[in-house]
């Protein structure tokens, strides 16, 4: 385990690097405007990897294809590829759509994605901490700033003038809303143990020692101490951004891609990225809450907290390979009956045993 | 830092003008040619008929979305009892600290409970569509 040194948080550092002091709002402006943007674009970097290249790479090994190894290095260069086709596509805006919204959504899905990044702790790298900011908040304006989305997903699909976007966006409202508040409510149970909404603290507490099993020393994760939330949690974000056995919303086979069927060129790049950003997301939280956020030995934490990030999408991608798509009404009954009755269950037994650790 | 908002907002910034600009961008990258049959909404290759603002869908999606407001609140208000509960603790005991949210919590569960009985999380089928499937089954 590495306990690191007081560091600089990173917009701090970039103030101090342009000659800003970090005290001063010019300063902490500067500093936060060039963090997010360097944040930003490593998201987006992840997410262009993801969307276009390694997701149908794993895909294709799942069902024994190949998947796109032509462009370049393992097929890496069809990211390229894919960027400058969709960038250049002709947008097809389709007859009787509601204009602003039409236009809207995609940039209220993308905006959400990113804006949740804020607040989540990368860990340490040669004396700078890696975190755009730590409100005391923090666990609640992720959660608050995440389900935005679903906003999106109503305006993508009321807007498109498509009955099958239409069906698609309803289907996502009340998916994200069943699943939602079991969602919430598993993290609650986190903030309830560790005493913290704030993101940075709920790491740090990570860090002490859970038990010693001879030279390994375990650390106090919350998915080691509490298996049956991380389980809860896992499932519910699988519902949360849509993927099997929870992506009745989109549903290729019964109502062609929900409310992206209409949506063309970079409009759907935009759809499309804000996916996986989300999932990003939910792996970053998955991390933070129950793995110890950026902790982990030897490399650095925000290369380990991507490691993690990478092994959630990575269990998107074997869930919507290998488990059947659950229907409407299985999917409310899961939702209302099972998982929320469970999630309070969690809450109430986390609550007892707080006083006895 | 002064402030942890301020780079949150700078964020916000970024996350709406990186959007914003890959439209902008795309736009003086792409062609447009208008044809009339290529603007019409998919309906599986059929000519579209009507508008899909006026047709039905299922209560069900209404009730759940009422329930949520319920059970939304709920966890707003629990957030934060979760910070406080382990000073709580110290300060009055474990009954008096962890009492009241047991009853803030039991009353919404009968509130579900009452829900759960009367099909409001039951997936409702409308009288349509029921018909239809037993005359495909005969």
């Amino acid at each position: 385990m590495t306990f690191p040194v007081l560091a600089t948080p990173l917009p701090d550092a970039i103030a101090e690097t342009v000659g800003l002091g970090p005290d001063t709002v010019a300063g902490s402006l500067t500093g936060g405007l060039v963090a997010a943007v360097i944040i930003a674009s490593a998201l987006l970097a992840n997410a262009a990897v993801a969307g276009p290249w390694a997701k149908r790479r794993v895909y294709s090994s799942f069902i024994d294809k190949v998947g796109p190894s032509r462009h370049g290095p393992a097929g890496l260069l069809i990211i390229v590829a894919d960027a400058v086709r969709m960038l250049s596509k002709e947008l097809v805006i389709p007859e009787g759509v509601d204009r602003p919204a039409f236009d809207l959504a995609p940039v209220v899905m993308a905006a959400s994605a990113l804006l949740g990044f804020a607040v989540i702790p990368f860990g340490t790298i040669a004396g700078i901490d890696i975190q755009l900011a730590d409100p005391e908040t923090g666990l609640v304006f992720v959660f608050a700033v995440a389900s935005m989305a679903s906003l999106g997903l109503v305006m993508a699909g009321y807007a498109s003038n498509n009955k099958f976007s239409l069906l698609g966006g309803l289907r996502a409202a009340a998916q994200n809303i069943a699943y939602e508040i079991p969602l919430v409510l598993v993290g609650a149970s986190v903030a309830l143990f560790f005493g913290t909404l704030q993101l940075g603290d709920i790491v740090a507490s990570q860090r002490d020692t859970l038990v010693t099993l001879g030279p390994l020393v375990v650390p106090a994760w919350y998915a080691l101490i509490n298996p049956f939330a991380f389980v809860l949690f896992m499932a519910a974000n699988l519902a949360e951004v849509g993927r099997n056995p929870f992506d009745t919303p989109e549903a290729p086979q019964e109502i062609v891609a929900g409310h992206m069927t209409e949506y063309s060129s970079v409009y759907f790049v935009l759809l499309y990225l804000s996916e996986f950003i989300h999932i990003f997301l939910g792996g970053a939280l998955v991390a933070v809450l129950f793995l110890g956020g950026p902790a982990g030995p030897v490399l650095p934490g925000p290369v380990w907290l991507l490691v993690k990030m990478w092994a959630v999408f990575l269990f998107t991608q074997w869930a919507r390979a290998t488990l059947p798509r659950v229907r409407i009404d299985q999917l409310i009954e899961i939702g209302w009956k099972g998982m929320l009755v469970l999630s309070l269950v969690n809450f109430l037994l986390t609550a007892v045993l707080v006083p006895f650790v | 830092m002064v402030n942890p908002w301020i780079a949150i907002g700078a964020l916000a910034v970024v996350a709406v003008v990186i959007p914003v600009s890959m439209m902008v961008v795309s736009s003086l990258l792409r062609p447009s040619v208008p044809e009339t049959s290529k603007r019409a909404t998919y309906e599986s290759g059929e000519v579209p008929t009507g508008s899909s603002r006026a047709i039905r869908f299922n209560i069900q999606y209404y009730m759940v979305a009422l329930l949520f407001v319920v059970f939304d609140i709920e966890t707003v208000l629990i957030f934060p009892w979760t910070v406080v509960y382990d000073d709580a603790i110290d300060k009055v005991g474990l009954f008096r600290a962890l009492g009241p949210m047991v009853l803030f919590i039991g009353i919404l569960v009968v509130g579900l409970a009452w829900a759960w009985r009367n099909g409001a999380v039951e997936w409702v089928r409308s009288p349509r569509a029921d018909r239809q499937r037993t005359e495909q089954q005969t």
